[in-house]
């Protein structure tokens, strides 16, 4: 009886799930290395209809919605000039640590030089592994080479090694453009050969702001039909409930 | 008399199922790859009335209705382009086969990821299968050309839920391509299921004014009749 009231419902609770990651989206169309979220949709087990059904006519429970992780889709690359400024090219990651001592990885690369002459993104997460500029020397001076090469007036300081995992969708979000490894992405390893860096340049966000907003749109109306389908049920129980005078 | 209250009330009740479908179909419009639901109604079958005292037949009665098949047109839903490289979508018929917890599963809904030891995946965990019923491998940068992919006509594809498929893959059947960076979009057409939606409200209604109207015929039968 009150199958498809809830079958209506379902569709209404996916479109808001869908709405929830296209406003993050939208939110984060200029954070840097910021990548869009996938929201999969998919029908819900389908059982055999009330009595005015014959045997074999099957109505669906309705829909659900549920993040599959991120779109890697390359950002495009924003030319600053500024010499600490990284952007990734190709599947891969900086790795940074954490307060709390785990090692998380971004794609964020506006880097700095904090107070003790470490290299740090810019809240102050070190890279890792550490590298350190001695102390004096002025930023103009680095250069980072494309396999992530820290060289000061030529002499090689460190190097940024680039990470990559199996599975980039299941890394667990940690926050500020930073993600954590777990047993569905598998480990961090070196990241392929065609993976670079680019110096002096900022991977922008991957959302098109033009198709979350035609998303965002869909999504709405989406929701409106559903929630049209929930008021024609009420209506339905309150024609039936109409029967008896 | 009793009989017409039973007869539109049957009408109510295949009309109820017939909204329980709109409603699936309504909450999937932004499932990819959904494929909607034809609803067709049957009568039971006919009775012949005869008159009691002369024995001439005076027409068929119908004993009711009932929703007797339920279709899933499978008809190709327009491709939309998202450009996201694990997006695919199939061209013209068939569907992706997959594997999961239960065997080999369809579906049409192409959104993809990549699971920790590098095979092609659903969103909910099924391995996609290439051409040769093996799981796809998807290279170190995370690519998956659109030929890896396998795609499958089906005979007698049955919704099984979750977007999957259960059907008998036609062996040398003629399928459709996989086209990579685009999804299939839902099938639910809005105007014509919110109008379907609409005439089965109306529909449901006109049997409870029947019942109402039966109702009030025989409250005047058994208070009125009776008072003369």
């Amino acid at each position: 009886m009150l199958e498809g009231l809830r079958a209506a419902a379902t569709g209404m609770t996916a479109q808001q799930k869908r709405m929830d990651a296209l406003s993050n989206d939208i939110a984060n169309v200029n954070t840097t290395g910021y990548k869009h979220e996938r929201t999969s949709f998919r029908d819900l087990v389908a059982s055999q209809a009330g009595p005015g059904g014959a045997a074999g006519v099957r109505a669906g429970a309705g829909a659900a919605a549920e993040s599959i992780g991120r779109g890697w889709a390359q950002g495009a690359l924003q030319t600053t000039g500024r010499p600490l400024d990284v952007a990734i090219q190709g599947a891969g990651f900086l790795q940074v640590r954490l307060p709390d001592g785990r090692t998380a990885l971004t794609r964020d690369g506006a880097l700095q030089i904090d107070a003790r002459g470490r290299v740090a993104t810019s809240d102050g997460a070190l890279v890792q592994p550490p590298v350190t500029v001695p102390q004096g020397m002025s930023s103009d001076e680095l250069t980072i080479a494309s396999d992530g090469t820290l060289l000061a007036q030529g002499r090689p300081l460190g190097r940024l090694p680039l990470a990559a995992v199996a599975s980039p969708h299941a890394l667990d979000d940690a926050g500020n453009g930073r993600y954590l490894t777990n047993a569905g992405s598998g480990a961090a390893r070196a990241a392929g050969r065609d993976t670079t860096i680019a110096q002096g340049a900022l991977e922008m966000s991957n959302v098109d702001l033009g198709d979350a907003m035609v998303d965002l749109m869909a999504a709405q109306r989406g929701f409106q039909m559903a929630s049209q389908a929930v008021r024609t049920q009420d209506q339905m129980l309150s024609i039936a409930n109409g029967i008896k005078q | 008399m009793q009989r017409g209250l039973y007869i539109a009330a049957s009408g109510m009740m295949a009309e109820q199922v017939r909204q329980d479908l709109i409603a699936h179909d309504l909450a999937n419009a932004s499932t990819a790859g959904y494929k909607a639901d034809r609803a067709t109604t049957r009568s039971f079958g006919d009775l012949l009335l005869q008159d009691t005292s002369s024995g001439a037949a005076v027409g068929p009665l119908g004993l009711g209705a009932q929703i007797a098949t339920q279709t899933t047109d499978l008809t190709p839903g327009p491709l939309r382009t998202t450009g996201e490289p694990l997006d695919f979508a199939v061209e013209g018929d068939g569907f992706f086969a997959v594997r999961g917890p239960n065997g080999t599963r369809y579906t049409r809904d192409g959104q993809f990821r990549v699971s920790a030891d590098g095979t092609l995946v659903t969103a909910r965990g099924d391995e996609v299968l290439g051409p040769n019923g093996q799981p796809v491998r998807v290279g170190a940068a995370g690519n998956v050309a659109a030929g890896q992919i396998g795609v499958v006509a089906l005979d007698a594809a049955r919704r099984e839920g979750d977007s999957l498929y259960t059907g008998t893959p036609r062996a040398g059947g003629a399928a459709g391509t996989v086209r990579q960076g685009a999804l299939e979009g839902s099938a639910v057409d809005a105007i014509t299921t919110m109008v379907a939606m609409l005439g089965s409200l109306r529909a449901f209604e006109a049997g409870q004014r029947v019942i109402t109207t039966i109702d009030s015929t025989l409250a005047k039968s058994t208070n009125q009749v009776g008072g003369i």
